[in-house]
C-alpha cells in the first residue's frame, strides 16, 4: 500500500509577542492510501495546527512532513503552495465557498487553479459530473452559496476538494456548523468519497458518531497524540 | 462561465463604477485639454495660412502683435510701401481684442478695407455685401454657424456697442469679425492710424529679398514674413508641451490612485477569499493576476466611459462656446494607455499585499 502521508516528530511553537506558545509537542503520523482518519481531542489541543502543517499552510518548528513522496518541510513557500495545489483538498468548518460564484463557478475556479501551468484549464468534465452526481448536487449547480443550505454548501465544498483527485483531503470539523440531519448527510458523503474513489481523508471532529464512521481514530491532548487507534480493515 | 473577476465587479457595482469614473476623469482631462490645445492652434494656423500677404509691416519692434491692441502706425506708410518696386498691394489693418462674445470672453476684431483685403486673399462673400457704414461688420462662415448669425443680425463689440452683420465671407482668414478701417479707427479714436500694413508682393518667391529692400527704404520699422508669424504661434506658447505632459502625468496619478484605493478596500474586504485561494493552492502570481485583471477590467470600462464623455463634452462645449476641439489618435492612445497602466499599476501594490497575506490568518478573518 502507498503511504500518502508521513509526519515525523512535528512541533509547532507560536510566538505571541515575547511569549512562546507550544501548540504541538512532537507528533508523528503515517497515513496510507485510502485511509479515513478521525482526529479528536479537546479544543485548543493542536488539531487545527496539525492539519494546517500537513496541508502546508504553516511550517513546523521542527520535524518533517512527506506528502505522497514529496518533502513538504524542505520546500520553499512557492513549492509548498504547488504541492498543495496538486495533492491536497481542504474542507473547512465554515464552508469557505466564494460567495460571488455559483456552485459550478466554485468548482471551476478550483479546477482552473489546479490546472495551472499544466494547461488543463477546462478541468475534467466527466469527473465533475460524477462527483456532482454522488454528492447529489446536479440541480444546485447554478445556485450561489447564499441560496444553498449549510449542508448543501458543505457538499459543494467537498465536491470542490475532491474534483481534482487530490492525494489527501484535510477536513477541519466539516460538520461543526451543521445540524444533526445535515451532518449525517455530509458524513455519508465523506464516506462515499472514501469508498468510491479510495479517497484518503483526515478529518478533525468533535462528533463521536462521525468518528465512528472512520477507519481509524486518533486522540490528541496538549499537542500530543495520546491514543493512536488501531487501523480497521474493511 | 463567470470568472471570479467579473463576478467581483458585479458584486460591487457602485465601487466598480466609482473607480471607473476616476479612470474616466483622467482620460477626460487628457482628451479635452489636448483636444482644445490642438483645436485652438490648428484653428489659428488655418486662419493665418489664408492670409496671402507675404510681409507684415509694423512699427513696434517688440512683439509679434497677434494680440496687440495698439494702432500706432500711420496709414500713410501704405502709400510709401506701394512706391517700392515689387510691391503689389499694401493694405493697412487694425486688429483689436474685443471684450465680450463667446469663447474665452474675448475675440479679435479686424478693421480693414474689405475690397482690398478680399482681393489680396482671394476671399468672397457668400451672403450680403462688404462693410461700409461705421456700424457694419462682415463675419466668416464659422462665426455665422457657431453664433447662429446671418445678414441683418446684430452683435455687440467693444463691450456694448451694437454692430450689424451685413455680409458673410469665405474662407476664414484672420479674425472672424471684420469692419472697415474707418469704422475701426472711429471706434478706437485713432484717426489715420493702423496696427500694421499687409504687403502683397508681385513675386511671392522673393519675400526675403523684398523684406530687406523695404527695411532699407523705410528704416526703423519691423518687417516680418507672414510665414514666420505663423510658426511663432506655436513658439509663442512655449510651455504648452510642458503643461500637457504635466497634465498627462497627473491624470495617470489620479487613475492609479483611484484604482489603488478601490483595490485596496476590496482586498481587505476579501481577505478570507484570498485565504481560500491560498488553501486551494493558488500561486502568488495567480492571486496578483486576478486582482490586476479586475483592475484592468474596471480601467477598460473607465477608459471607454472617458472617451464617450470627452467626445460628448467636446461637442457640447464647441456648440456652446465655439471652442474648437480636435482629437488626435496619438493623444487618444496616450489617454487609453494612461487609464489602463494607471489602473494596473495602482492595483499592483494591493495585489502584492494580498499575495503576501498569511493563509491561516486570512482564513480566520471575519
Ligand atoms: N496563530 C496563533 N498564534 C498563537 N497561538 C495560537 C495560534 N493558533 C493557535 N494557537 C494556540 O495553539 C493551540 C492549539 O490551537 P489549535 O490548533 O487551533 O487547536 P484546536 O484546533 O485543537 O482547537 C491553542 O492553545 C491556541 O491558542
Ligand atoms: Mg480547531
Amino acid at each position: 500500500m502507498r503511504t500518502i502521508l508521513q509526519a515525523e516528530n512535528l512541533t509547532k511553537v507560536y510566538r505571541v509577542g515575547s511569549v512562546d506558545v507550544p501548540a504541538l509537542r512532537g507528533v508523528s503520523l503515517d497515513v496510507e492510501e485510502g485511509e479515513y482518519l478521525a482526529i479528536m481531542g479537546p479544543s485548543g489541543c493542536g488539531k487545527s495546527t496539525m492539519l494546517h502543517l500537513l496541508g502546508g499552510l504553516l511550517t513546523p518548528t521542527t520535524g518533517s512532513i512527506h506528502i505522497d513522496g514529496e518533502d513538504l518541510t524542505a520546500a520553499t513557500d512557492a513549492k509548498r503552495t504547488d504541492i498543495r495545489r496538486r495533492k491536497i483538498g481542504f474542507v473547512f468548518q465554515r464552508f469557505n465557498l466564494f460567495p460571488t460564484l455559483t456552485a459550478e463557478g466554485n468548482l471551476k475556479l478550483a479546477e482552473s487553479i489546479h490546472g495551472g501551468r499544466d494547461g488543463k484549464k477546462g478541468g475534467d468534465p466527466e469527473r465533475r459530473r460524477e462527483v456532482l452526481r454522488l454528492l447529489q448536487l446536479e440541480d444546485k449547480m447554478h445556485h450561489k452559496p447564499l441560496e444553498l443550505s449549510g449542508g448543501e454548501q458543505q457538499r459543494v465544498a467537498l465536491a470542490r476538494a475532491v474534483v481534482n483527485r487530490p492525494a489527501l483531503i484535510l477536513a477541519d470539523e466539516p460538520t461543526g456548523n451543521l445540524d444533526t440531519e445535515n451532518s449525517a448527510i455530509v458524513l455519508n458523503m465523506f464516506q462515499e468519497m472514501n469508498y468510491r474513489f479510495n479517497q484518503t481523508i483526515i478529518m478533525i471532529t468533535h462528533n463521536p458518531e462521525a468518528a465512528a464512521m472512520c477507519r481509524r481514530i486518533i486522540q490528541m491532548r496538549d499537542g500530543q497524540i495520546v491514543a493512536p487507534g488501531p487501523r480497521v480493515q474493511i | 462561465m463567470e470568472s471570479l473577476v467579473t463576478a467581483n465587479v458585479r458584486q460591487r457595482p457602485v465601487r466598480a463604477l466609482v473607480s471607473a469614473a476616476g479612470v474616466a476623469l483622467g482620460v477626460c482631462l487628457v482628451m479635452l485639454f489636448t483636444g482644445l490645445a490642438r483645436g485652438l492652434s490648428n484653428d489659428l494656423e488655418r486662419r493665418s495660412q489664408n492670409l496671402k500677404a507675404e510681409i507684415v509691416f509694423t512699427r513696434d519692434a517688440g512683439s509679434t502683435q497677434l494680440m496687440s491692441n495698439a494702432a500706432n502706425l500711420p496709414v500713410k506708410y501704405a502709400e510709401e510701401l506701394l512706391k517700392i518696386d515689387g510691391v503689389a498691394m499694401a493694405v493697412p489693418d487694425i486688429r483689436y481684442v474685443s471684450q465680450g462674445g463667446k469663447g474665452f470672453g474675448f475675440e479679435q476684431v479686424e478693421g480693414v478695407d474689405w475690397e482690398q483685403f478680399a482681393a489680396m486673399n482671394g476671399m468672397s462673400l457668400v451672403a450680403g455685401r462688404g462693410p461700409q457704414g461705421l456700424d457694419e461688420v462682415v463675419i466668416d462662415e464659422t462665426k455665422a454657424r457657431n453664433n447662429k448669425l446671418s445678414v441683418g443680425n446684430e452683435l455687440k463689440l467693444f463691450g456694448n456697442q451694437t454692430y450689424r452683420v451685413v455680409g458673410v465671407y469665405t474662407p476664414e482668414a484672420g479674425p472672424r469679425v471684420k469692419m472697415s478701417l474707418a469704422a475701426m479707427q472711429d471706434a478706437l479714436q485713432a484717426p489715420n492710424k493702423c496696427t500694421w500694413v499687409y504687403v502683397k508682393l508681385k513675386d511671392p518667391g522673393r519675400a526675403v529679398e523684398m523684406a530687406r529692400k523695404i527695411d532699407e527704404a523705410l528704416p526703423g520699422n519691423k518687417i516680418q514674413l507672414t510665414r514666420d508669424i505663423i510658426t511663432n504661434i506655436e513658439k509663442s506658447i512655449p510651455y504648452l508641451g510642458v503643461f500637457l505632459r504635466t497634465l498627462v502625468g497627473l491624470s495617470a496619478l489620479v487613475s492609479g490612485l483611484v484604482v489603488m484605493l478601490a483595490m485596496y478596500t476590496t482586498i481587505t474586504e476579501r481577505t478570507r477569499e484570498i485565504g481560500i485561494l491560498k488553501a486551494l493552492g493558488a500561486s502568488r502570481g495567480f492571486i496578483v493576476g486576478e486582482i490586476v485583471k479586475e483592475a484592468v477590467l474596471i480601467s477598460v470600462i473607465g477608459v471607454a466611459a472617458g472617451f464617450a464623455v470627452s467626445f460628448l463634452a467636446g461637442y457640447v462645449i464647441q456648440r456652446a462656446y465655439a471652442l474648437p476641439f480636435e482629437y488626435s489618435w496619438l493623444w487618444g492612445l496616450t489617454a487609453a494607455l494612461i487609464g489602463l497602466l494607471g489602473g494596473a499599476l495602482g492595483a499592483l501594490y494591493p495585489a502584492v499585499r494580498a499575495a503576501n497575506l498569511d493563509a491561516v490568518s486570512a482564513l480566520a478573518y471575519e
